[in-house]
C-alpha cells in the first residue's frame, strides 16, 4: 500500500488526515493498541511504519470520520439530549465535604471525592488518573487504593495519556475500571467501547465509569514548559487555575508564592488541534465536572464545581455520594444551564468554522458529519459579532 | 590465495616486522604471517590505524630490518602523511607497503585507486600480475627497496588478493639480522645519519629522492615481471597491469586472436619503463590500455607517447576514457571480449539469444538480490533499533553520523536506515562534532554519532578531543562487540591480546571516555528497556559530548559462536501475525533472518539453523509469542 | 595427473549464501585437484557479502593453468548450489544449454523476503526453472542429515560428496581424506568424511 494512501484506515490514515491535518489531541486512544505508536513527551510518534490497511489506531480515533449521532444513540437516553450539553439529566453544583479533599484538590475536590467513593464502593477496582509528579507533563496511573486518589488530584492543563494508560491496564486481570477524562478522550473511549475491534470487546466490558471534565483547551508542553521557565524559574510548581475570563490571567502556584500569568501569554501556548473541538462539557461521559460559576463571584466559586449527570449510572453514582455524605450540594443559580448552553454552543460554533474555513467548504467538517443534528443547530444559531 | 602468496613471498625475503591495520581484501597477509611470528622470527602487530601501522614498519626498516606494512586502498590515505615524509628521506632495510585494492567495491564504501600516490610521492609502484608474481614480486620488492634503498609500494585487488592459484614456493632464509639505530652521522647519510628533513635540507633530500627514482627505472627496462607476448607486428597492442593479464590472456584465447594482438603485461608501472615501452608503442597504432582502478596507466603511457610521439608516431588510445572499458568497477574477461571486439569489429556471443531471454525472465522471479544484513543475533540490530527509536521518539529531526565496520550497515533496511552520513574511518565522530556547534545558526537537532570499538582506537579518539574541548553538543555511542568484526574479528588495543596472541593490556573505553570528564554511560544492547531510558535521558541533556558505550560480544566471536543463549520457540497460539496490534513487527520491521514468516501457517516461525538465541526478538513481540 | 579433464579448463561454480561454507568447499575442491597435478584457479567473492549476502567461488581447473579468477559469462560446466536461488543467479549469468548443475533445496531467506518485500518463489518453481537452465540437474537436501552430524553447514561437504559421485572430476575419496585432514581439527576429520559419503549417495538413483 503506498506510503501516502489518504484512503487508510490505519497507521497511514492517522498520519495524513490526523498528524498532518493538525486535528491529533493527544488523547492517546492510538497508543498501546501496538507497539508501533507512542505517545512521548507531549507527541503522537509513529514509532514503527504499519502497512495495514484498517487499525485499531484510527478506528478509536476521536479525530478520524466519527459518527457523533451514532454515539449518542448508543450511549444515552434521547429523552436527555440536549442540543448544546448533550446528554442532560441535570446540573448541579457541589463540592468535597471532606475539606482535606479541597485543600489538595482543584476547586470543589468533586471528582477526587467521585473517584474516593467509586473506589471504596467497589463501583470500580481502579481509576485511571492523570499523575501529579510533574504538573508540567502528567502521565496516566491506575490507582486502586483510594488513599491515593487525592495525590492524583489538582488540574493538568497539558494532556495526560489517559487513554494509552488504560489500554494498557485493561488487557491484564479482571478488574472494573474508572477513568477521568478529557472531552476528547471520552469520544475515543466511547468509540472503542460502541465498536471493539477484535478481543477489545472483553476489555472494554472492563470500563465501568467515565467522569468526564469540562475542557475549553490544553497546553502545548514545549511551549508552556518554556514560559513557566521564564516565569517560575526552578521553583516547583505545585498547581495551577485559571479564574473567570475578567481576571485575564492564569494564576501558578509554586512554593514561593501565586504567579500571575498574562492570559495572552497562556493564548500562544494552546494547542492548535483544541480549535478543531467540538465539545467542551465532555458530552460522553456519566457525570460531567467543571469549575463553578456563581453571583457570589470567584473567590467563592473557585470552591465548588458544577457538574452535569449524563447517565443513569452517573446519577446512582451521584446519587450515593449525597447518600454517604461525601459531597455537600448547594443550589444552582437559575440561569446557569442557559449560560453554560451558551458557552458550549460558542465552542461548538468556532470549531464548525474553524474546521469549514480549512477545508474551503462548510458541508466538509473533516472529522464531523455535516448532516449531524447538533450541527445544523448550531450552524442556524446567531453569534452575532464574534 | 594471493594474499598467502604474498605473505610467502615476504618470509622468503627475510621479512622481520609486519604491520598494518585489518581492511578487506588485505587482512589475511597479517593474519597469515602472525601465525608463524614465533618460527620466522617475526614481530606482527595489528596497529590501531594505518598511520601508526607505517611509522612502525618504518621503524623497523630505519632499525636495519626488512619491514612490510599492509592495508586496503583506504589506509593508504590515512598513511600519506608519514608515506611522504619517508618516500623523501628513503629507508635503509627493505621497506615494501602493500596495498590490495576493491575495484567493484566489493567490501568498500569506494573504489579508491591509491596507485597515484606512487608517482605523487614519487616511489616504486609493482603490480603482479598472478599468483606466482605475488609471491615473486613481494619477495623481490624488498630486494629492489634495499637497492634503491626507498620504500616500495606492491598494489594487489580484490581478484588476486582474494583468488587462489598454483603457486611454486622458495626458500626460506635463515639469518637473524640485529636491529640497531644509528644516528651518530650527518642528516644526509642516509644510513648512518640522523633522519630529518629541515628546509634546507629539502632540495638535496628530493634531488637525491629522484635519482633512486630514475636508478628504478633502469631495473625496471630489464625486469622479467614487463613481459611481451604475440606477433612483432600487431594489429593491436593491448598493455595491461595486475590481475587483467589473466583476463586479457582468457579473452584472446576464447576469441582465437592471439595471432593479431600483442600483449605487454608490466609488473613495474612506476616509474614506466620508458625505453621498454618507446619500443613497443612503435609496434602498432592501436593502443589499448587496460586496468583496474583509475586511467593511471592511460595517462601516464599517454604523457610517454606524448612525450616520444617523433619516435613512435601518432596512437589510437582505447581504455577506460573513451568508453571501451567502462569507467568505474571492476574488469572481467566478459568486458575484455566485448572491448576487444569493439576494436577490431568483431563480435562474440557468450550463449544464444534463447538461452539468455530465459535467464532474463527468470532471474526476475527466481533471484531477487539478496540484501547485506546484520547476522542473526547481531548487537547492532538491538542497537539500532534502541537509537532509532529513541531519534522518533525524541521527535526533533535527530540523526546519526555512521562510520566504517559491520554497523555501517545501519544505513540500510536492516539497520532501519537510522545512519543518516557514511564516509572514512572516524568521520561520524568528526562530523558530530561539527554538527554539534551549529546552534549558533538556529540548528536544533539532536546530533548523535556511531563507531565500533576498533573505529574508537583507529580515528575517533582525536574527533572526539575535539567534541570535548570545543564543547559540542552531541552524543557518542560506541558499539563494542569485543573486535574488529567486519574483517575478521582481528584484535585491537581493547583486547587482551594481539596478533601473535600474546597477552597485552587491555585499554578500557570506558576508563578513556571518563578521563575526558565528560558523562560517560555503559549499557547493554540487549536490554531493550533499560538502554532505551538511558538513550532517552541522554537526548534530554546537553551542552557537552556524552558518551554511551553498548557493549556485548559479536555474534561471531569466539566467546560466543555455536552458543545459544537461549533456546527460542513460538507459541502460534499467541502469535498475532498480520493482524492489528503486531502486523508480523519481527520480520517485516526488527527482520532478523534468524525469523522467518510461514507463508502456509501464517505465523512466524525460527529459522533453528539461523537463529543464535540472543533473545532480543522475544522482548519485542508485544503478544508475548516468542519465548526465550 | 590424474584422468583427462572432459575439457580444460573445467569451470566449475560453488554459489551460496554468505556463512555456507562456501569458501571452505571450494579450496578443498581445489586442492584435491592440485593433488592430483592439475592447475587450479580460485575467484572467491567474500567481505562484505558474508553478511548474509550472496557467494560464488569460480574453479578453473586444468592441466596448463592461467585463467583468469572470474570465468567468462556462459562458460560454467557445472554448477554447485548450497542454496536454490544461488543457483538461479548464477545459471542466468554463467550458464549455458550445456551445463550441469548440484542444488540443495532448503532456502535461505533474504532479508526482503523476511520483511515482506520479496516474495520467496515456491520450491517447485525452483526446481522446474533450475532444469529448464541445465542439461542435467540433481536436488538434494542436505539440512537434516548436516543437523545430525552436528552443523548445518556440513551441507558443503555433501555437496562435494555428490559432485564427486557425477564422476565429472576425478574427486577419489582418499584424496579427499588427505586435503580434509589439513583443513579442519583431528577431531573434526571423522565426521566430513561422513559428510563427503552422505552426499556420494546422495544423488545416486537420479543421475
Amino acid at each position: 500500500m503506498d506510503k501516502n494512501d489518504k484512503s487508510s484506515k490505519g497507521q497511514q490514515g492517522i498520519n495524513i488526515n490526523v498528524l498532518k491535518q493538525g486535528l491529533c489531541t493527544g488523547c492517546s486512544a492510538c497508543v498501546n493498541l501496538c507497539p508501533s505508536m507512542e505517545y512521548y513527551k507531549d507527541k503522537t510518534i509513529l514509532l514503527h511504519d504499519c502497512n495495514l490497511d484498517k487499525g485499531r489506531c484510527f478506528t478509536y480515533c476521536p479525530r478520524a470520520p466519527t459518527d457523533f449521532e451514532m454515539l449518542r444513540r448508543e450511549l444515552f437516553d434521547p429523552e436527555d439530549m440536549v442540543l448544546e450539553l448533550g446528554s442532560f439529566k441535570g446540573l448541579y453544583m457541589t463540592r468535597a465535604t471532606n475539606e482535606n479533599i479541597r485543600t489538595g484538590a482543584q476547586h470543589g475536590g468533586t471528582v477526587t471525592a467521585l473517584i474516593q467513593l467509586a473506589l471504596a464502593q467497589g463501583i470500580i477496582d481502579e481509576a485511571v488518573l492523570a499523575d501529579n509528579n510533574d504538573l508540567l507533563l502528567p502521565s496516566a496511573q491506575p490507582i486502586a487504593d483510594e488513599d491515593e486518589v487525592l495525590e492524583k488530584a489538582r488540574s493538568k492543563f497539558v494532556v495526560s495519556p489517559t487513554v494509552s494508560a488504560f489500554n494498557r491496564i485493561s488487557r491484564a486481570g479482571e478488574g472494573k475500571i474508572g477513568v477521568v477524562a478529557t472531552p476528547c478522550q471520552a469520544q475515543a473511549l466511547t468509540k472503542m467501547k460502541v465498536n471493539p475491534v477484535l478481543e477489545d470487546k472483553l476489555r472494554m466490558e472492563k470500563l465501568k465509569l467515565v467522569i468526564g471534565l469540562f475542557c475549553g483547551w490544553a497546553l502545548d508542553w514545549r511551549k508552556f514548559q518554556k514560559l513557566m521557565k521564564e516565569k517560575a524559574g526552578d521553583f516547583k510548581i505545585k498547581g495551577m487555575d485559571i479564574p473567570p475570563s475578567n481576571h485575564a490571567c492564569m494564576e501558578v502556584y509554586t512554593i514561593k508564592g501565586t504567579i500571575k500569568v498574562p492570559i495572552e501569554e497562556i493564548s500562544n501556548c494552546v494547542r492548535d488541534d483544541c480549535s478543531y473541538c467540538f465539545d467542551m462539557t465532555c458530552e460522553f461521559a456519566d457525570i460531567s465536572v467543571g469549575s463553578a460559576r456563581s453571583k457570589e463571584g470567584w473567590d467563592v466559586d473557585k470552591g465548588w464545581n458544577q457538574l452535569i449527570v449524563r447517565t443513569s449510572k452517573g446519577a446512582q453514582l451521584l446519587a450515593l455520594a449525597r447518600e454517604k455524605g461525601v459531597l455537600e450540594f448547594k443550589k444552582v443559580p437559575d440561569n446557569n444551564i442557559e449560560k453554560l448552553k451558551k458557552a458550549s454552543a460558542r465552542k461548538k460554533h468556532a470549531c464548525l468554522m474553524n474546521l469549514a474555513q480549512k477545508t474551503g467548504n462548510w458541508d466538509d467538517l473533516i472529522y464531523i458529519d455535516s448532516g449531524d443534528p447538533v450541527v445544523r443547530h448550531i450552524r442556524g444559531m446567531n453569534f452575532g459579532q464574534q | 590465495m594471493g594474499n598467502d602468496a604474498i605473505a610467502r613471498g615476504a618470509l622468503e625475503a627475510g621479512v622481520n616486522v609486519v604491520t598494518g591495520y585489518p581492511g578487506t581484501p588485505s587482512s589475511e597477509i597479517v593474519e597469515q604471517l602472525a601465525k608463524v611470528a614465533e618460527e620466522s622470527n617475526l614481530y606482527v602487530e595489528w596497529s590501531v590505524n594505518e598511520k601508526v601501522a607505517l611509522e612502525v614498519a618504518a621503524a623497523g626498516s630505519y632499525a636495519r630490518l626488512k619491514s612490510m606494512c599492509v592495508m586496503k586502498q583506504v589506509g593508504v590515505n590515512v598513511a600519506a602523511d608519514s608515506l611522504l615524509h619517508i618516500a623523501e628521506y628513503g629507508t635503509r632495510g627493505g621497506l615494501v607497503l602493500v596495498s590490495c585494492e576493491d575495484p567493484g567495491a566489493l567490501s568498500s564504501t569506494n573504489e579508491g585507486d591509491s596507485r597515484p600516490y606512487a608517482k605523487m610521492m614519487e616511489f616504486p609502484l609493482l603490480e603482479p600480475g598472478d599468483f606466482q608474481e605475488a609471491k615473486d614480486m613481494a619477495k623481490w620488492a624488498f630486494e629492489l627497496s634495499e637497492d634503491i634503498r626507498n620504500i616500495v609500494m606492491l598494489r594487489s585487488v580484490t581478484r588476486l588478493s582474494h583468488a587462489s592459484g598454483n603457486v611454486i614456493m622458495g626458500e626460506l632464509p635463515k639469518d637473524r639480522p640485529k636491529a640497531a639505530f644509528e644516528f651518530s652521522s650527518i642528516p644526509m647519510d642516509q644510513m648512518k645519519g640522523p633522519i630529518l628533513a629541515f628546509p634546507t635540507l629539502v632540495d638535496p633530500l628530493r634531488r637525491r629522492q629522484l635519482e633512486k627514482l630514475s636508478k628504478a627505472e633502469k631495473i625496471f627496462e630489464g625486469s622479467p615481471f614487463n613481459k611481451y607476448t604475440g606477433p612483432a607486428k600487431p594489429e593491436l597492442l593491448i598493455i595491461t597491469s595486475s590481475v587483467c593479464k589473466l583476463y586479457v590472456q582468457e579473452a584472446l584465447d576464447i576469441l582465437g586472436l592471439w595471432e593479431r594482438v600483442g600483449l605487454l603485461k608490466l609488473g613495474t608501472t612506476w616509474p614506466l619503463p620508458s625505453k621498454l615501452l618507446e619500443q613497443h608503442l612503435g609496434i602498432c597504432e592501436k593502443i589499448f590500455i587496460v586496468e583496474e582502478g583509475t586511467p593511471f596507466l592511460e595517462d601516464n603511457i599517454k604523457a610517454l607517447a606524448a612525450e616520444k610521439a617523433k619516435q613512435v608516431g601518432i596512437k589510437t588510445f582505447f581504455g577506460r576514457k573513451d568508453g571501451t572499458l567502462p569507467p568505474v568497477n571492476e574488469l572481467n574477461p566478459d568486458l575484455l571480449i566485448k572491448g576487444i571486439n569493439f576494436i577490431l569489429g568483431e563480435s562474440y556471443q557468450f550463449v544464444s539469444d534463447e538461452y539468455k531471454a530465459k535467464a532474463l525472465e527468470i532471474i526476475a522471479a527466481g533471484a531477487p538480490v539478496r540484501e547485506l544484513t546484520f547476522c542473526p543475533g547481531c548487537p547492532h540490530r538491538a542497537s539500532f533499533w534502541l537509537i532509532n527509536s529513541a531519534l522518533k521518539l525524541d521527535n526533533r529531526a535527530g540523526f546519526l553520523c555512521g562510520d566504517i565496520g559491520c554497523y555501517s550497515l545501519g544505513a540500510g533496511p536492516c539497520g532501519f536506515s537510522t545512519i543518516k552520513i557514511l564516509q572514512a574511518m572516524g568521520s561520524g565522530m568528526g562530523m558530530a562534532s561539527g554538527f554539534g556547534k551549529l546552534d549558533k545558526f538556529g540548528m536544533t537537532q539532536p546530533i548523535m554519532a556511531v563507531c565500533g570499538d576498533s573505529t574508537f582506537f583507529h580515528a575517533v579518539i582525536p574527533a572526539l578531543v575535539n567534541a570535548v574541548h570545543n564543547r559540542s553538543d552531541m552524543i557518542l555511542v560506541v558499539l563494542d562487540n569485543s573486535g574488529t568484526a567486519m574483517t575478521g574479528f582481528q584484535p585491537h588495543p581493547g583486547s587482551p591480546s594481539g596478533a601473535i596472541g600474546t597477552r597485552l593490556p587491555v585499554l578500557d573505553i570506558e576508563k578513556l571516555c571518563n578521563s575526558l570528564n565528560v558523562r560517560v554511560e555503559m549499557g547493554d544492547p540487549f536490554d531493550l528497556k533499560g538502554t532505551r531510558e538511558t538513550m532517552l535521558d541522554l537526548l534530554e541533556d546537553g551542552g557537552n559530548p556524552r558518551v554511551l558505550i553498548l557493549k556485548q560480544p559479536c555474534a561471531l566471536s569466539p566467546i560466543k559462536k555455536g552458543q545459544k543463549m537461549y533456546e527460542m520457540a513460538i507459541d502460534a497460539n499467541l502469535c498475532l501475525a498480520d493482524l492489528c496490534g503486531c502486523n508480523k513487527l519481527c520480520t517485516r520491521v526488527f527482520k532478523c533472518p534468524g525469523l522467518i514468516w510461514d507463508t502456509q501457517k501464517e505465523k512466524v516461525r525460527i529459522d533453528e539453523v539461523l537463529c543464535t538465541g540472543c533473545g532480543v526478538c522475544a522482548d519485542i513481540c508485544p503478544a508475548k509469542a516468542i519465548k526465550a | 595427473m590424474g584422468k583427462k579433464l572432459s575439457c580444460d579448463p573445467y569451470n566449475l561454480i560453488i554459489a551460496g549464501v554468505g556463512g555456507q561454507g562456501n569458501v571452505l568447499a571450494s579450496r578443498v575442491v581445489g586442492d584435491m585437484m592440485i593433488h592430483q597435478g592439475y592447475k587450479v584457479t580460485i575467484g572467491e567473492t567474500f567481505g562484505a557479502s558474508q553478511r548474509g549476502g550472496s557467494v560464488m567461488s569460480h574453479l578453473r581447473i586444468s592441466a596448463r593453468g592461467g585463467f583468469s579468477p572470474q570465468m567468462p559469462k556462459g562458460k560454467a560446466h557445472m554448477v554447485v548450489a548450497l542454496e536454490p536461488m544461488e543457483a538461479i543467479r548464477v545459471l542466468a549469468t554463467y550458464g549455458n544449454p550445456k551445463v550441469k548443475a548440484l542444488c540443495n533445496t532448503r532456502p535461505i531467506q533474504s532479508v526482503g523476503v523476511i520483511c515482506g518485500d520479496q516474495i520467496y518463489p515456491e520450491k517447485k518453481h525452483i526446481i522446474q526453472w533450475i532444469e529448464s537452465l541445465c542439461a542435467n540437474a540433481g536436488f538434494f537436501d542436505t539440512t537434516k542429515q548436516a543437523l545430525d552430524l552436528g552443523d548445518s553447514i556440513f551441507g558443503n561437504i555433501m555437496a562435494l560428496g555428490a559432485l564427486a559421485a557425477t564422476g565429472d572430476l576425478p574427486m577419489p575419496l582418499n584424496i579427499f581424506k588427505t586435503v580434509i585432514s589439513k583443513k579442519v581439527v583431528p577431531a573434526k576429520i571423522a565426521t566430513n568424511l561422513k559428510a563427503f559419503g552422505i552426499g556420494m549417495e546422495l544423488i545416486k538413483d537420479k543421475k
